[in-house]
């Protein structure tokens, strides 16, 4: 488990080993949503903001 | 004015469906047909050796995953063999179809969605490099210049974006945009059901008649998979002023005209 600060309050989100590439966390202080941007370096940035829509 | 949503699925009786069409256009009907392809793109994805990938987005809608490989199978199959196969029935019944996607004079155009939340075990994660999008603008012009010299336009995916890049767009959708921008009065959505079903798969749970304020409860609390989204349509049209939305059968003899008669699921 690795700790990382989160960019928008600063508190602590822990982050599992088996995390994947563009997995969204939340984090459990402000709420936000994070992506991870890497796993080798871990790195979490603010997750875009997504409206729903499909293809077929 | 009647805009026809043909689904892909397996079992639909395009057959039935054309021969229903000539003789709405025989009668001065003026008619738009949309169709799907989804079953057979899945056949040809897994003979190329490119299976198809579907992804669930967190509130529970299923979608193709399309990279460029699998836009370019679905353009194989939509744009061609089952577009071409449509309009060759048509025009053996005396009717000229013209089959057009929703590139061809950015007849469909609209934002595409680069990014892509999807919900895989449990676990939410963003996909980048989806081709895939929401139609926005309607070319009605192209349409109504067709309609008016007396062709029938045959539609498919995919869509375009507003830089110019084909993708995959949701056919009943597409469709339900396509009747508000044309001001029809119906729009039929025909698949592989009865239509919305109260206990899916259970096809005598058939719900006959829907209120468009019911829409979301009822796409909550009894539509699956793919069912929702054309609910989403059915719910888009109305709100655009289409009066009726019908979801109906195009599986056996007379799907359109049984349709029209409100065998189904009539909304609105």
């Amino acid at each position: 488990m690795n700790n990382f600060e989160c960019p928008e309050c600063g508190g602590g989100v822990a982050v599992g080993t088996a995390v994947l590439p563009g997995e969204i966390l939340e984090c459990p202080d402000c709420g936000v949503e994070l992506e991870v941007i890497s796993t080798h370096p871990l790195q979490l940035e603010l997750a875009p903001e997504v409206a729903e829509d499909w293809g077929e | 004015m009647i805009v026809i949503k043909i689904g892909g699925s397996e079992g639909i009786d395009y057959e039935a469906v054309c021969g229903d069409v000539a003789q709405l256009v025989r009668e001065g009907q003026r008619v738009v047909l949309v169709h799907g392809g989804s079953h057979l793109t899945n056949q040809v994805a897994l003979a190329l050796g490119h299976p198809p990938q579907f992804v669930t987005s967190p509130s529970g809608y299923t979608s193709r995953l399309t990279d460029r490989a699998t836009l370019e199978i679905f353009e194989m199959v939509y744009c061609g063999q089952v577009n071409k196969n449509i309009v060759e029935r048509l025009q053996r019944r005396g009717v000229n179809a013209v089959g057009l996607s929703g590139l061809d004079g950015r007849l469909w155009q609209g934002s595409r969605k680069a990014v892509i939340k999807v919900v895989e075990n449990g676990r939410t994660r963003l996909i980048r490099d989806n081709l895939t999008g929401r139609v926005e603008q309607v070319n009605t012009a192209l349409l109504t210049g067709l309609l008016h010299n007396g062709f029938v336009p045959v539609l498919t995916p995919p869509a375009i974006s507003y830089d110019g890049e084909a993708m995959n767009v949701d056919g009943d959708r597409a469709a339900a945009a396509t009747a508000v921008a044309l001001g029809a009065t119906e729009l039929l959505i025909l698949s592989n059901v009865p239509g919305l079903l109260r206990h899916f798969p259970d096809e005598s749970s058939l719900i006959r008649q829907l209120a468009a304020d019911e829409i979301e409860s009822v796409a909550q609390s009894h539509a699956q998979g793919r069912m929702r989204i054309k609910l989403l349509g059915a719910q888009e049209a109305l709100q655009g002023g289409v009066r009726h939305v019908i979801l109906g059968d195009a599986r056996g003899e007379r799907p359109v005209l049984r349709a029209l008669d409100g065998v189904g699921t009539v909304i609105g």
